[in-house]
């Protein structure tokens, strides 16, 4: 049982060497962090999940410090050619960009130079603003498409055991540039530890970026990424998020569009058994004229898993002409299931065009009689019809081979069918 | 020439206000006050014991701010808590025994209370500040065992009836502003409509906030019980003033097996002016619970005044297959700020609820949908749907939707859906291309806009509601 999780200062020094005024940042950060505490349901955005009600049910304690050594070989994805990057816990470990220019891409362990202080609402990054001690830089030179995909693997090994690991990334996107990623988390690790990475993306005039990130291996690893997205003018983002496996897991996305004629589009799919919990959060902000946000998010519910959706559309007055929609939709399978959902809007202008919707309820008895009807039975039909929701949000990827192999890893994941 | 009068016309319709002499409590949030209060309605021990528990509550409770509008603190102890024409010291024994002048201003707000206003089938039980005038139909009522009197006269004379329900849906350590009612109530309505019982006519309150610093705290409490239908109005004008009047009123109704309640409210007090001074707090808490098998809870609104309106009017769906509903217009215009919206909480089997809720935001007002669905476990096979638009006019306003979803029951459907836009201009010109000019076309817009709210009101409130609904809205655009 662990109460209330406070990390004393003299942790800071453990981790590395830092000039003064990153140590002050950081000790500054500490000191938010554990006058807090981790963020419970007293928090607004934090309503559904108590974060630190499920730490103290999960965990004995939280080490900084990661025991063992063990080294562990992975596979490559063998079905596409693909560029990629391999983090293992947290560390960028190697890469191989043997399809691109090299010299229009940069690499590198993140270092952090942005050090303002400021209070944030989510007690998390201040955490990761204060223990951040891995992570990776991509920079990609302006003008410049990348060739082949390039594919993050995210590693997590035998090694972790009740620990606490503090990630900070960042990809940045020059001018007309464009990249395709794919992000597979993969994990090893039997024993509960906690993921806290912080993303940040900027993409400048006219770039794009299509994401396509998937952690679907059934583990439990508890994990919360807050990722920052930024968008110049004519940039377009493009994101899928398969976020099925983990006991707990939150995603926290917030978009900036802040240049005009911008576009964001985010889609998600999962399924959610056992006990596990997850949430998924978005905030949009339209900054400028002329954007357009698209999300769908879909979500299934078996056992006594928990799903949430909190999305919030923000469009400020300058923001006219915005197109805003939003749509999240669950399936509750089973009587120990639920489903929370927050979908907000928040609008300053008027020439807009903002809608979302938000449904929940059970599989459709007709349409479970009309497969029945066809030979099918019981178990077979809802399989077919959980996966048919699912994939209308797959099926939008438009690389073929990328889909098919998502497609595979989400079926292999419905674990719990045999109950019905 | 054509703005000017449009200007005159939107001036505050019901702002004035009659000269007459107060009897009042002392001011300030006392154990004095409350005793004084007590006192003068000559409330059993019980009673005041009630309150005074609500102030010992009040003691520890704090104001909520998780609101969407701010407003500046308000000193509870710069207050009148009671305030009742002169003229009342004596109860009138008939019509002919009110105050002139009272009777004076009625006419001018067009409340039916003579003879001839029998003919549109209204009783009415007028509330002046803080005490109920007249209360007329009377003895048609009695002759079907409906009570429906003041909750002053009620607590005298159906104690046992109080007791039983009074604080029964809304707790007196609710929040704030429903503590703070509980314990200096001053009037209201009371209503009980027995089993299977169909109340003949639409039972109406007028409500009307008149003296200045005065805050009113009405309590009304309505209980449907087996089999029983009631349809309650409750329209509210309000005096032109310039401090900020604190508006807290607490409705508590209740229905029991099969019966039905319909409660609609047009609410027109006072915005305040252009630059958005001076102006109502109305911070109501309306609950009602369906406490029977197949009962049902109706609440339908027109929210066109007040400076900040904070109004959940929700449905505890306690009963097996009971229904709530929930109608919502709001409009805000200048500086107003309006947050409101419903709780539908799912308990009992086969429940259902609608929520339609529209949002008419303009000028530099604030409009705010914030709602709750929550299905619990055992609500099986519940269903709910939720719809809110919102309209926007300019792009000094803002419309924000805030809609909690809770779903914990698999046989359970939930909806929601959304939208924010603002007038078409396609619209707007094919009705100017039929000769109507700009204010008429987009009265006509909004009126439709807003046609499935309406036409959930009984016919006396659609007509006034949709008038109210373009003279709120009148200078807005162009």
């Amino acid at each position: 049982m662990l109460e209330n999780l406070k990390i004393d200062i003299s942790e800071i020094d453990k981790i590395g060497k830092f000039t003064k005024q990153e140590k002050e940042f950081r000790v500054k950060n500490l000191d938010f962090f554990n006058e807090k505490g981790l963020p419970n349901k007293k928090d607004e955005d934090w309503k559904f999940s108590d974060l630190r009600q499920i730490v103290s049910k999960n965990f004995k304690k939280l080490d900084l410090k990661i025991e063992g050594s063990k080294n562990e070989n992975f596979e490559l994805i063998k079905d596409f050619d693909h560029n990629h990057i391999m983090i293992v816990d947290g560390r960028l470990n190697s890469t191989n960009f043997q399809f691109e220019e090299k010299e229009k891409i940069q690499i590198k362990k993140f270092l952090n130079e942005n050090f303002k202080n400021k209070r944030e609402r989510n007690p998390l990054v201040h955490l990761n603003h204060a223990l951040a001690n891995n992570g990776y830089f991509l920079d990609v030179a302006d003008n410049y498409k990348f060739k082949k995909v390039l594919v993050i693997y995210n590693i997590f090994t035998k090694n972790l055991n009740d620990n606490i690991l503090n990630i900070r990334n960042k990809i940045k996107i020059g001018k007309n540039s464009e990249l395709h990623i794919f992000e597979i988390v993969i994990n090893r690790s039997k024993k509960n530890f906690f993921n806290n990475t912080f993303d940040t993306i900027d993409l400048e005039e006219s770039a794009v970026l299509k994401n396509i990130c998937i952690n679907n291996e059934k583990s439990s690893g508890f994990f919360h990424k807050f990722r920052k997205n930024r968008l110049l003018s004519n940039a377009r983002l493009n994101s899928f998020i398969f976020p099925s496996g983990p006991k707990f897991n939150k995603i926290d996305l917030e978009f900036n569009l802040e240049g005009k004629n911008s576009e964001c589009y985010l889609h998600g799919a999962s399924y959610i058994d056992q006990n596990d919990h997850q949430e998924i959060k978005t905030r949009i902000n339209h900054l400028a004229p002329n954007c357009k946000s698209y999300q769908k998010v879909k979500k299934v519910l078996d056992s006594e898993g928990k799903g949430i959706f909190q999305g919030k559309i923000f469009v400020k007055d300058i923001a006219q002409k915005t197109d805003a929609y939003q749509l999240s939709k669950a399936i509750l399978l089973s009587e120990n299931s639920e489903f929370d959902s927050k979908p907000e809007l928040e609008i300053y202008a008027d020439d807009v065009k903002c809608s979302h919707g938000s449904t929940s309820g059970s599989i459709d008895e007709d349409s479970i009689h009309y497969l029945m009807s066809r030979g099918l039975n019981r178990k077979e039909a809802i399989k077919l019809l959980v996966n048919g929701f699912l994939n209308e949000v797959i099926e939008t990827i438009k690389s073929n081979s990328l889909r098919k192999y998502i497609q595979e890893k989400f079926e292999s994941g419905f674990y719990e069918y045999k109950k019905h | 020439m054509k703005n000017q009068n449009i200007d005159s016309i939107q001036e505050y319709k019901y702002g004035f206000s009659t000269d007459i002499e107060n009897i009042k409590a002392p001011k300030g949030l006392t154990k004095k006050t409350i005793e004084f209060i007590s006192e003068i309605k000559k409330e059993p021990k019980w009673m005041l014991e009630w309150r005074l528990k609500a102030f010992d509550r009040l003691k520890v409770s704090k104001e909520p701010n998780w609101q969407k509008p701010k407003f500046p603190k308000i000193d509870y102890q710069d207050l009148y808590y009671y305030s009742a024409p002169k003229s009342m010291k004596e109860k009138p024994k008939s019509l002919d025994d009110v105050d002139p002048k009272l009777i004076e201003t009625y006419k001018k707000l067009g409340i039916p209370l003579n003879e001839q206003k029998r003919l549109s089938g209204v009783a009415v039980d007028a509330v002046f500040d803080s005490v109920s005038v007249a209360t007329t139909f009377k003895d048609e009522l009695t002759k079907k065992g409906i009570i429906f009197c003041p909750i002053s006269e009620a607590i005298q004379k159906h104690p046992d009836l109080v007791k039983k329900y009074l604080g029964s849906v809304i707790p007196i350590n609710d929040h704030y502003f429903a503590t703070l009612n509980s314990a200096v109530f001053t009037d209201g309505s009371f209503v009980y409509i027995p089993p299977n019982t169909r109340c003949p006519m639409e039972l109406s309150t007028y409500f009307r906030i008149n003296a200045s610093e005065t805050g009113q705290f009405e309590r009304t409490l309505i209980i449907a019980d087996k089999g029983s239908y009631v349809s309650y109005l409750e329209g509210c004008t309000a005096p032109m003033r310039d401090e900020n009047q604190l508006h807290a009123a607490n409705v508590e109704l209740i229905a029991l097996d099969d019966a039905e309640i319909k409660y609609s409210t047009v609410q027109n007090w006072y915005p305040g002016d252009k630059e958005g001074k001076g102006g109502i707090y109305n911070f109501v808490t309306k609950r009602g619970a369906c406490r029977g098998k197949n009962s049902k809870i109706s609440w339908t609104q027109v929210e066109t005044g007040s400076a900040i309106t904070w109004k959940y009017p929700s449905c505890i769906l306690q009963g097996d297959n009971s229904v709530g509903e929930f109608y919502s217009i709001a409009i805000t215009n200048n500086y107003q700020k309006a947050d409101t919206g419903t709780k539908m909480i799912h308990l009992g089997k086969n429940t259902k609820s609608k929520i339609i809720s529209k949002g008419i935001s303009a000028g530099k007002a604030d409009n705010t949908y914030r709602g709750l669905v929550d299905i619990g476990r055992k609500a099986s096979n519940s269903r709910n749907y939720t719809q809110c638009d919102s309209l926007l006019m300019g792009n000094k306003c803002g419309a924000h939707t805030v809609p909690y979803i809770k779903n914990k029951n698999s046989s359970s459907t939930i909806e929601h859906e959304a939208t924010t836009s603002k007038i078409n201009e396609d619209q707007l010109f094919y009705c100017n291309q039929r000769g109507l000019d700009q204010e008429e076309a987009v009265s006509l817009i909004v009126n439709g806009f807003c046609k499935d709210v309406l036409q959930q009101l009984p016919m006396e409130f659609a007509v006034e509601a949709q008038k109210l609904v373009g003279i709120s809205l009148e200078g807005s655009v162009g």
